[in-house]
């Protein structure tokens, strides 16, 4: 299926027939295909995600240290994204056609254009190496917060830099919608304050759609997380993969993999929990 | 300013700005609202009513500018209020109930959190305080539980009980004015009957002034102290409700008056209309704006602007043939008009149902069920039904050249009711037979064919046709559709356009370009196109103002008297229903209560169904009002119905009996079934 015969790779060239034949047996690689399927998929269930061929430490303890890693980058990257692109958003909804909505405008088709490997790179060439402001690689040392908040930025930049433009984009294309409803203007018949108007009801029903887009778009955002921790050099999902691949060990790439599987399913249900939570018709048809 | 009044607006213009240049749409609007009265204001679509409430209330779309004009309001002109002055008069001193219940309150916020933050301006009241004060509110509209109802959200509630929450937010403040744009527009007769009640209970109780803005002249008969009549724009009469409907003066209010088919009692005549389409306001007019329409129009009515003319008291009219010296000028004869050809209906065609042949249309005992939620969630849910019966054993026939309508309110499944004798919903039992053959057991190949021989008439016909296709596409469409290769499209989309009394110049127009009856012109024309046998038509015209209503039901009553098609009609609107068909059958919750010959039942109703429903139309007599609303409540739900007689918990005549026992189908003299036990007739 996979070029290298796993058997090979894990015990190197000058094993003798018998010590592969017993290896194969112990890791049921002589068995049918969906067999050693169900097997794994058990053990998946049982919290098992088999054992490193070359240490022999089990997987779910390298994915428990690694996992963190990743999820503190995506976090921080969406939620910068968040809180810089869902305001440029509004506001250039609220006042169409001028600069703030034009510098939006272009902004948006900017960052949404480059790739976020490229930004990792230049920031890099930027803050770390011209001026020196921020470290080039790493997490930074454990156990010392400011030091791991200061290797995060640059990341968590790169990752997050796309979103901005997206997530304004999306933000301004619903709440110009509804700003244009009916009870839009039966509110300001009513003699509502506009910040009242703005924040309680346009934005609660414009930000329904952003949130979906932000848990579907979770899996280019974990994509965007692996190029950064692999340029970056920083541990993570991301990065354990690329170095697996490379040494191709197949049962940490495997978990890996179904982690990241698991993540991206939990991400968009939680996306879909959060706007049945703002959204009482959804909660109902539930 | 007279300090009778509350509101005095003079000489108001308002123009918007669009791509194609300035759209005039008010011109020198002057009226009053006397303190403590009922104002309506009536007119057709298009005719500027929204567009006065947005002006007075400064809310105009962007587009849209007070070229010059006074509203004054409580002694204040308005249009020099500062933007925190008003919001303290929006709201507060005038407040409006919207026309459209479903779409102009938030969705995502409950009833408490709604009120609550319109009562923003009372500081020293605690939230808690907010909301009892919401609750009193909700219960003397007459929401029941307001306790928990305060706590839902719009979706939760029912048509009727959102625009009585519509109605509850606006009076929250107390307002000097309460004003109701359309206030029943998109309601069922029975909740509108239920709402004019309310509003004028609620006027007497409050001693407010109130504005109501409709194009229903029974709504407005039966609710207003005063008229103001628009037609494009202007005012062109205004007046006491009795002096404009009894002795109305403007050839334009007496043409609307006579189209309304609740005044048209004769069934065999052809509608009144008011032939001619609104004038473009791009253009200011510069004699009278209804000369090009007028019956009556003199010489000098398209230069000269005809003034104010003062009748009696408050009734004034914009009309030259009030100008008492008018014969001095010696321009008194009318223009010689040419009859539009939309009036030239050859009376003399009457509409024969053919009583030989065994009818076309056969329905036996048919059933339509819908699932509603899947085996998992109805697990899940452990007390919720599955399945809900939205027709229920209907049996009914219908003979060539006949009309058969179907009436009730909405949710009684009317509709799914039409689309399951066309096969478009599966039925779960039961038969439809349709020109000698079972449609219930035909393939769907088979099904496509005789398709062509009863065709659909949609209820939003430009939201049904593709906006991309021309006129000409869409009314020739069905041939492609059917794979009927007719040699040439063209001629043939140009004759069913004479057919519906479209110019040809039409076919390469776009829908959007289409007003109301053009565009149920071209629905009646593709429906028409593959020479069917049976049409069934649902809601042929909802939406469309009285005097373009009037054609298009001419229009089908003449295809029928010429082509001997049978028609199934399905609605809501009794008046229409009347005029048009020749039986009815009443459904409720997705029976038949009652079916028959339709002038005997709209005479003498044997369900207290069908009598509250014919009861529930207002006349457009103001002499004629009701006192009692015929009848309460609302259509229960499909998946809770109620024990016995399925209308009891809603009857006035209801007895032990029906609360327990289904009543069965009896069948009266005059050959009508009704399902009661207790028939108002014998
Ligand atoms: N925002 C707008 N832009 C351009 N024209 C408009 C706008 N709003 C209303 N109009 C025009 O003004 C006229 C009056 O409209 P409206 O007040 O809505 O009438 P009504 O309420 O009587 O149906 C119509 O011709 C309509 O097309
Ligand atoms: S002014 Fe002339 S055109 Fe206008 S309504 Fe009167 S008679 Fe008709
Ligand atoms: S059976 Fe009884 S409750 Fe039902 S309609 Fe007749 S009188 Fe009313
Ligand atoms: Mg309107």
């Amino acid at each position: 299926m996979i070029p290298g015969d796993p058997v090979s790779i894990a015990l190197g060239p000058r094993a003798t027939p018998e010590i592969q034949a017993a290896y194969a047996a112990k890791m049921h690689l002589d068995k049918p295909l969906i067999y050693q399927f169900l097997i794994f998929m058990g053990n998946v269930l049982q919290g098992d995600l088999g054992a490193d061929v070359f240490s022999d430490r089990s997987v779910t303890t390298t994915m428990a240290e690694q996992l963190p890693f990743t999820v503190t980058l995506a976090v921080s990257a969406i939620g910068w994204a968040a809180l810089v692109g869902i305001p440029l958003g509004c506001l250039s909804a609220l006042k169409p056609n001028t600069w703030l909505d034009r510098f939006t405008g272009v902004l948006s088709v900017g960052t949404i254009a480059i790739p976020s490997f490229l930004v990792s790179i230049w920031a890099i060439l930027l803050f770390s190496v011209t001026l020196r402001w921020m470290p080039v690689i790493g997490a930074g040392e454990s156990g010392n917060i400011l030091d791991q908040v200061h290797h995060l930025i640059l990341p968590a930049f790169a990752v997050g830099l796309g979103w901005v433009g997206y997530l304004a984009r999306m933000v301004r294309a619903s709440m110009l919608e509804v700003m244009g409803e009916n009870y839009i203007r039966s509110a300001r018949a009513f003699g509502l304050r506009s910040r009242t108007i703005i924040f309680r009801y346009a934005l609660k029903v414009a930000i329904l759609p952003t949130i979906t887009l932000i848990g579907i778009g979770f899996g280019s955002l974990l994509s965007g997380a692996v190029f950064a921790e692999i340029i970056f050099s920083r541990p993570g999902i991301g990065k354990l993969i690329y170095d697996m691949v490379l040494s191709r060990n197949f049962p940490v790439i495997q978990g890996a993999v179904l982690v990241t599987v698991g993540l991206y399913v939990f991400v968009t249900l939680i996306a879909d929990l959060v706007v049945s939570w703002l959204d009482p018709r959804v909660r109902d048809s539930l | 300013m007279d300090t009778k009044n509350l509101l005095e607006i003079r000489n108001l213009n308002v123009d918007f700005k669009t791509p194609r240049g300035r759209v005039h749409a008010l011109r020198e609007v002057s009226f009053n609202a006397p303190k403590g009265k009922i104002v309506g204001i009536v007119g057709e679509s298009g005719s500027g009513k929204s567009t006065v409430i947005w002006a007075m209330t400064q809310l105009l779309a962007g587009n849209g500018v007070v070229e010059c004009g006074e509203i004054f309001f409580n002694g204040k002109n308005v249009l020099d209020f500062s933007e925190d002055e008003l919001r303290a008069f929006r709201g507060e001193e005038a407040s409006i109930v919207f026309q459209d219940p479903m779409t102009s309150q938030i969705p995502v916020l409950s009833y408490s959190q709604q009120m609550s933050d319109i009562a923003y301006r009372q500081r020293n009241k605690s939230f808690r305080e907010k909301i009892e004060h919401s609750k009193q509110i909700m219960r003397k509209v007459g929401i029941p539980d307001t306790e928990q109802r305060v706590y839902q959200y719009p979706h939760q509630f029912s048509g009727g009980m959102r625009q009585r929450a519509g109605i509850a937010m606006a009076l929250l403040m107390n307002p000097l004015m309460l004003i109701g744009d359309e206030p029943t527009t998109a309601l069922d007769v029975t909740m509108e009957a239920q709402i004019i009640h309310l509003l004028r209970s609620l006027q007497e109780e409050l001693k407010s002034t109130v504005m109501i803005v409709s194009h229903n002249l029974g709504l407005v008969a039966e609710l207003c102290d005063e008229v103001v009549v628009m037609y494009a724009g202007e005012v062109v009469e205004q007046g006491d409700i009795r002096q404009i409907f009894h002795n109305a003066k403007h050839p334009y209010t007496q043409a609307l008056l006579e189209c309304d088919p609740a005044r048209v009692s004769n069934r065999a005549r052809f509608l009144p209309t008011i032939p001619g389409d609104l004038p473009d306001l791009h253009i200011r007019p510069n004699g009278c704006v209804f000369a090009p329409r007028c019956k009556y129009a003199l010489q000098r009515c398209e230069q000269d602007r005809p003034e104010t003319y003062v009748i009696e008291g408050t009734h004034n009219t914009k009309c030259h043939l009030l100008d008492s010296s008018r014969d001095q000028f010696g321009t008194s004869s009318t223009i010689e008009r040419q009859v539009s050809k939309t009036e030239t209906y050859d009376s003399s065609l009457k509409n024969i149902i053919d009583f030989e042949k065994p009818p076309i249309l056969n329905v036996e005992n048919l059933n339509v069920r819908f699932e509603i939620m899947g085996p998992l969630q109805a697990l899940l849910k452990r007390n919720g039904k599955r399945f809900v019966d939205a027709v229920l054993n209907v049996s009914l026939h219908l003979r060539q050249g006949e009309t058969l309508g179907l009436v009730g309110e909405s949710g009684s499944g009317k509709t799914t009711l039409g689309r399951a004798i066309l096969g478009l919903v599966p039925s779960s039992r039961g038969s439809v037979e349709f020109d000698g053959r079972l449609l219930t057991d035909l393939s769907e190949s088979v099904l496509r064919n005789l398709r062509q021989d009863m065709a659909m008439m949609f209820q939003d016909p430009i939201g049904s046709l593709s906006p991309r296709k021309t006129v000409g596409a869409l009314i020739a469409e069905p041939f492609s559709l059917h794979n009927k290769e007719k040699k040439n499209l063209e001629e043939e989309a140009r004759r069913l356009c004479d057919m519906v009394n479209l110019p040809h110049s039409f076919l390469n127009r776009y829908p959007h370009e289409l007003s109301g009856g053009q565009a149920r012109r071209v629905g009646v024309a593709r429906a028409l196109a593959l020479e069917p046998k049976l049409i069934i038509a649902d809601e042929p015209t909802a939406g469309l103002d009285v005097s373009v209503q009037g054609e298009v039901l001419n229009l089908m009553r003449d295809l029928q008297a010429r082509r001997k098609l049978s028609y199934l009609i399905v609605t809501h609107n009794l008046p229409v229903v009347r005029h048009i068909c020749d039986r009815l059958a009443i459904m409720y919750l997705g029976r038949i209560v009652e079916q028959g010959n339709g002038e005997m039942i709209f005479q003498k109703p044997a369900h207290p169904y069908t009598e509250a429903l014919v009861h529930g139309v207002p006349q457009p007599d103001p002499d004629k009002r009701r006192n009692l609303v015929s009848i309460e409540g609302e259509v229960p739900s499909l998946t809770n119905r109620p024990s016995g007689c399925e209308f009891h918990n809603r009857c006035k005549y209801v007895q032990e009996k029906c609360k327990t026992l289904m009543p069965q189908e009896k069948v009266l003299p005059d050959n009508r079934t009704v399902q009661c036990h207790f028939p108002l007739i014998n």
